[in-house]
């Protein structure tokens, strides 16, 4: 290695680029502003380039910034920081080009980031085991420091993610999922009504400026992040009010608007304009926010349109019972509470059908059913929310067809169906619903309301002439970076989607935000979209096995079923205090156990023991977990301890026994045995058994005391000095030594 | 092939749909589960959202998954 550039030489040169160069960020040896910007970009190009995720650009954009230092001959701190780099760099560029083209690193260094499964399930990609581990030692606010490195709206998350966190969740494969969704709206509030849910520190305003085009999830996720790091941003929105379909959407009983109201209020007090009534292409122009200095657009402009049922009857009775469930939620969100029948019918089968039915109930209509083409397994609904549908008094009707709408000219008085039944077609091994000939029949109805899909309103996106669409109706965008086909337009959420998940939408925002501040400094995109990163590992949380066997996922308390049926009340009232710090403790703690299995595979097949019963490790073929049977035939003899990659496994003498730990679960306690001659430790009695029964055939038993390897020693060379007389030839001082070792 | 919530998949080969890119080439070999089926239409065009162990989560057409097992 050349003088200047202390690396190691077996250490990856990108992997020691990366950790001098966080050194310097994080010691704070770097002070000048220029400096620490283009050590931060070179850090995050050279983090892609680590773990994968760089393009074909990424090491001409690492030179280019490299050069950057080197443009201000008065700024030592660049000098000293780019010569550096540029003798790595010019050294050990094959290696580099080797990562970018091949994904791998020779030295093994560069290990790509594990997260947590749940972690890497997150489309916004949330630390999870972190911010449970927290909120399990009470620090709410802490957590929810944590979640909004990744999500805005913890609090709106918290009500009514799909959470793919938790069909990810390990604890599943042992009995049920960790609560992660309640646990986090729990922490969202709490830290909200003690007034600690603050925003993070903002970078100085960098003098642009970009226009983002929605209030939805995903637009105010890429405000929140591009205004920390000093945009300034202004979001369009045709509404009166923010969320998108948040606030539009999805009922009040789910997401109460003051939770949206305090959430959005966090993100303008970081100086994002939220401008209402304002459609684009409509109220403002493309050129005319270009002349006022916008360099960036990001359109999130949801999907906001409604499928037609395409029957009979629809368009002539449109408005006289006939409604579509985004305009007949959107209606009841922005104030109108008219019942829309005493008999409504919703046909659909999502968790949109099942809003506008459960709305229908609260607004007062006396029977409310849900016709379905298919049947109960395949609706796309939520089970909690078909549960919930059902508690209430909402009916289904299955394999039900609508053929058209009738009425008697004034309004709509039924749905004329046929009944079906599921085939399969020729060529395909899906299901589709078939009408049974003859099986027509009248399902009587004041009113239709339509939740069979939406679709973007592509009004106005004409001002993006460059921007490509897709076959689906949808924006095409590179997903890595959510950038369009046209330079420096954005676009993420529904809008690129379709109608998905909330959770996406905010991922897909934040992604775009940091894609926009990648466009603005001319830094290379990604090729992948990034791998989620781990914040902090906070410490086990210390319980018995038994404990952590015996918890249980609690019940969500409910509103009473008659508020249900008739108000706008939030209908999930929470977890008590107590449940929650209980249910964070049940996590396994994934970021910490990778699950790789050495521990189990030293236990069974090098020691013979086969003690640790983790069937949960395997995730195609999950078997039995109990980390109750550890103690039945372990001898903390310590092997997984010290086979395990990742401290996971760590053991621990105090208080006279031995803890064998699990990611702060006992999985094993031992009383210890002490050496009777000196009092050293020498560990449990069923590890010195099985030493004893191994090594029996190999030395004979020279006394039947409990002797440390020590006093053993000792005795056994006493007892040989004994019976084998020392040889005449011992110089003086040897046999001085040996006498003081007698002793 | 109609997926479900819950179901584990594997993603075996590329999809020729247009919304398939070259980094998800990566994901070919991958197991994991759909996280959110295509919510309304049952679409077999549709984008769906699948977890894939050790990937993310992502929205994938349809033709580059296959079951794992039968959905209990």
């Amino acid at each position: 290695m050349e003088k200047g550039v202390h690396m190691a030489e077996n250490v990856c040169p990108v992997h020691g680029t990366i950790l001098h160069l966080s050194r310097q960020l994080d010691s704070g040896a770097l002070t000048e502003p220029r400096t620490i910007r283009i050590s931060e970009e070179i850090l995050k190009l050279l983090e892609e380039i680590s773990n994968g995720h760089a393009g074909k650009d990424h090491l001409s954009g690492v030179n280019d910034r490299v050069a950057e230092f080197f443009k201000n001959p008065g700024n030592p701190q660049g000098l000293k920081t780019g010569t550096y780099l540029k003798k790595v760099l010019e050294k050990h560029t094959p290696v580099f080009e080797s990562h970018i083209e091949t994904g791998n690193c020779a030295f093994m260094d560069c290990i790509r980031l594990a997260p947590s499964p749940c972690q890497m399930a997150c489309p916004a990609g949330i630390d999870v085991p972190t911010y449970l581990s927290l909120i399990a030692e009470g620090k709410d606010a802490e957590a929810i420091e944590v979640i909004r490195h990744d999500n805005p709206l913890p609090w709106v998350c918290g009500l009514v993610c799909t959470r793919p966190c938790e069909m990810m969740c390990v604890r599943a494969r042992i009995d049920t999922p960790v609560s992660i969704k309640f646990l986090k709206a729990f922490a969202a509030e709490r830290a909200m009504s003690h007034g600690l849910y603050t925003n993070p520190p903002q970078k100085p305003l960098n003098g642009k400026k970009v226009c983002v085009v929605g209030a939805g999830p995903a637009g105010l996720s890429a405000a929140y992040y591009l205004a920390l790091m000093g945009y300034g941003v202004r979001i369009l929105e045709s509404l009166p009010v923010p969320g998108g379909m948040l606030m539009v959407g999805i009922p009040r009983y789910r997401l109460p608007r003051e939770i949206i109201d305090r959430e959005v209020a966090m993100i303008t007090a970081l100086g994002v304009e939220i401008c209402y009534n304002t459609v684009f292409g409509k109220d403002v122009t493309r050129d005319s926010l270009e002349k006022e200095g916008f360099g960036a657009f990001f359109l999130a402009i949801g999907a906001h349109k409604s499928y037609q049922l395409g029957l009979e009857g629809e368009e002539a009775y449109k408005d006289k019972g006939v409604v579509d469930s985004v305009m007949f939620l959107k209606n009841v969100a922005l104030g109108q509470r008219t019942v829309p029948g005493d008999r409504v019918v919703v046909i659909g089968g999502g968790n949109v059908a099942i809003d506008a039915a459960r709305t229908s109930l609260r607004l007062g209509a006396k029977e409310v059913t849900i016709a379905y083409r298919r049947t109960r397994s395949e609706m796309p609904a939520d089970v909690e929310e078909v549960e919930h549908a059902e508690e209430e008094g909402i009916k289904f009707a299955f394999l039900t067809i609508p053929t058209a709408i009738v009425g008697n000219e004034e309004k709509v008085t039924g749905l004329n169906c046929l009944q079906g039944e599921l085939v399969k077609k020729e060529d395909s091994d899906r299901l589709y619903p078939m009408p049974v000939e003859g099986s027509d029949y009248v399902m009587e109805a004041d009113a239709v309301i339509s939740a069979i899909g939406q679709f973007v309103d592509t009004d106005g996106m004409d001002q993006f002439q460059e921007v490509q669409w897709t076959r689906r109706g949808t924006i095409e965008v590179a997903r890595a970076s959510m950038e369009t086909s046209q330079h420096g337009v954005f676009a993420a959420g529904d809008a690129v989607t379709g109608p998905a998940t909330v959770i996406e939408a905010i991922g897909g925002g934040k992604r775009a935000a940091e894609a926009i501040d990648r466009y603005f400094n001319g830094m290379p995109q990604p090729r992948s979209p990034k791998v989620p990163v781990r914040y902090r590992r906070e410490k086990h949380i210390e319980m018995p096995a038994s404990t952590k066997m015996v918890l249980k996922r609690p019940e969500m308390p409910m509103l009473n079923i008659d508020r249900r049926r008739t108000m706008f009340q939030q209908a999930e009232l929470g977890y008590t205090e107590n449940m929650v710090r209980e249910e964070a403790r049940r996590c396994l703690r994934c970021d910490i156990c990778r699950r790789c299995g050495k521990c189990v595979e030293v236990c069974r097949d090098k020691m013979g023991i086969d003690a640790l019963k983790f069937g949960y490790m395997d995730f195609d073929n999950p078997g039995e977990t109990d980390f109750r049977k550890t103690a039945e035939n372990c001898i903390a003899c310590g092997a997984c301890v010290a086979i395990c990659p990742n401290d996971a496994i760590t053991m621990e003498d105090r208080n006279g026994e031995r803890l064998l730990m699990l990611c702060g679960t006992v999985i094993n306690r031992q009383k210890l045995v002490h050496c009777e001659s000196c009092g050293a430790i020498m560990g449990p009695q069923k590890y010195l058994d099985y030493v004893n029964k191994k090594t029996q055939g190999i030395r004979p038993v020279t006394q039947k005391a409990l002797l440390c390897n020590s006093c053993s020693r000792e005795q056994s060379a006493v007892f040989n000095v004994a019976t084998h007389p020392v040889t005449p030839n011992l110089k003086k001082e040897e046999a001085c030594n040996f006498e003081g070792v007698k002793k | 092939m109609q997926f479900r919530r819950g179901q584990k998949i594997e993603v075996y080969q590329p999809s020729k749909d247009e919304a398939w890119e070259s980094y998800m080439g990566d994901f070919i070999g991958c197991h994991g589960i759909i996280t959110d089926p295509d919510t309304a239409i049952n679409d077999p065009d549709a984008l769906i959202e699948v977890s894939l162990q050790g990937m993310g989560t992502h929205r994938l057409p349809q033709d580059c998954l296959r079951p794992l097992e039968s959905h209990t």
